[in-house]
């Protein structure tokens, strides 16, 4: 079985990248509220009115798993949050593919003059996350991991 | 495998964010409100008032602009405004180029209607504001956009 190799360095370097990616992609969200707030506006998924609540929290939380994953506390939770929190931003990014709009991605920068806008490769970037956060869920040993403590 | 354990471990960690959001949120100079503010409709229209205006417009008060030869501008992406827009709008590509299209018609004082799809999208209301920070004084945002005009038969084209 492919989960034999889910142990050591393996696990760390996938924590390590998706720690990483989720505290580096919360930034820019956390300083600009405002312009992540529009930027959830142009996906259309939200009823009008929600999309600042959702720039408000969301970056913390992406910000907090990608602690947890990085210093080792509740590392089961935070994946479970990176998966969730992926697998929303393919439906949004989908949505809006396959209803034609092209808008700013948000994904790292909410800077209107980012550049990134979605597309395909923006899932495929996505579904590697939640490969990446696979290995972790399904890990074979507890290395670095401070709480809880199960080895 | 406690996945028992895993949800609660996802609660906590929701919660910390939550509270850090919403206090950080209250703290910060450039603080959003939690939920995104309706704009107010407008009740009569006073076209020759000094004061700045951004206010949304019935289909009926958008009909009274648009006799008023108002300018009027679509904020939809280019592949809607192509298959029909309300006569004479401006579509809203490159920002820039759109500011410098409504200067070369008319000062920042005079009056701008915006609109988008249909009551629910958001499109119209974003291009006011940035039109707001632009400088722009009179913006009227007619919510019912493209759906009522085209649904009242009021005068359209489209671009082949």
């Amino acid at each position: 079985m492919i989960k034999e190799y889910f142990k050591g360095p393996v696990v760390l370097v996938a924590r390590l990248i998706l720690g990483g990616v989720f505290i580096y992609a919360s930034i820019d969200k956390i300083l600009n509220p405002g312009d992540f707030a529009k930027i959830i506006n142009n996906y259309h998924v939200l009823p009008f009115g929600l999309e600042n609540l959702l720039a408000i929290t969301l970056p913390w939380v992406e910000l907090f798993a990608g602690i947890c994953l990085i210093i080792g506390v509740f590392i089961d939770g935070a994946t479970v949050l990176v998966v969730l929190m992926n697998i929303v931003f393919i439906f949004a990014i989908s949505q809006a593919l396959a209803r034609g709009i092209s808008i700013e991605c948000g994904c790292f920068s909410v800077a209107s003059d980012s550049g990134s806008n979605i597309g395909i490769q923006t899932i495929l970037r996505d579904i590697g996350y939640l490969l990446l956060s696979y290995v972790v869920y399904y890990r074979k040993d507890n290395k670095l991991e401070f709480f809880p403590k199960l080895i | 495998m406690n996945f028992k354990n895993h949800i609660l471990q996802v609660n906590i960690i929701l919660s910390i964010s939550i509270v850090f959001s919403l206090a950080v949120n209250f703290l910060r100079p450039n603080s959003i409100t939690l939920l995104s503010k309706d704009l107010e409709q407008a009740d009569t229209i006073d076209i020759d008032t000094d004061e700045p205006v951004l206010l949304t417009i019935s289909i009926d008060q958008a009909k009274e602009f648009y006799e008023k030869n108002a300018l009027f501008l679509d904020a939809r992406d280019e592949v809607y405004f192509n298959k029909g827009h309300i006569k004479g709008a401006l579509k809203n590509i490159f920002f820039m180029e759109l500011i410098f299209n409504i200067e070369s018609l008319q000062s920042k004082e005079e009056p701008l209607v915006v609109y988008c799809g249909d009551p629910g999208c958001g499109d119209s209301e974003d291009l006011a504001y940035n039109l707001q920070d632009a400088g722009f004084t009179k913006l009227y945002v007619f919510k019912g956009g493209w759906l009522e005009w085209s649904a009242a038969n009021y005068p359209s084209e489209s671009i082949e």
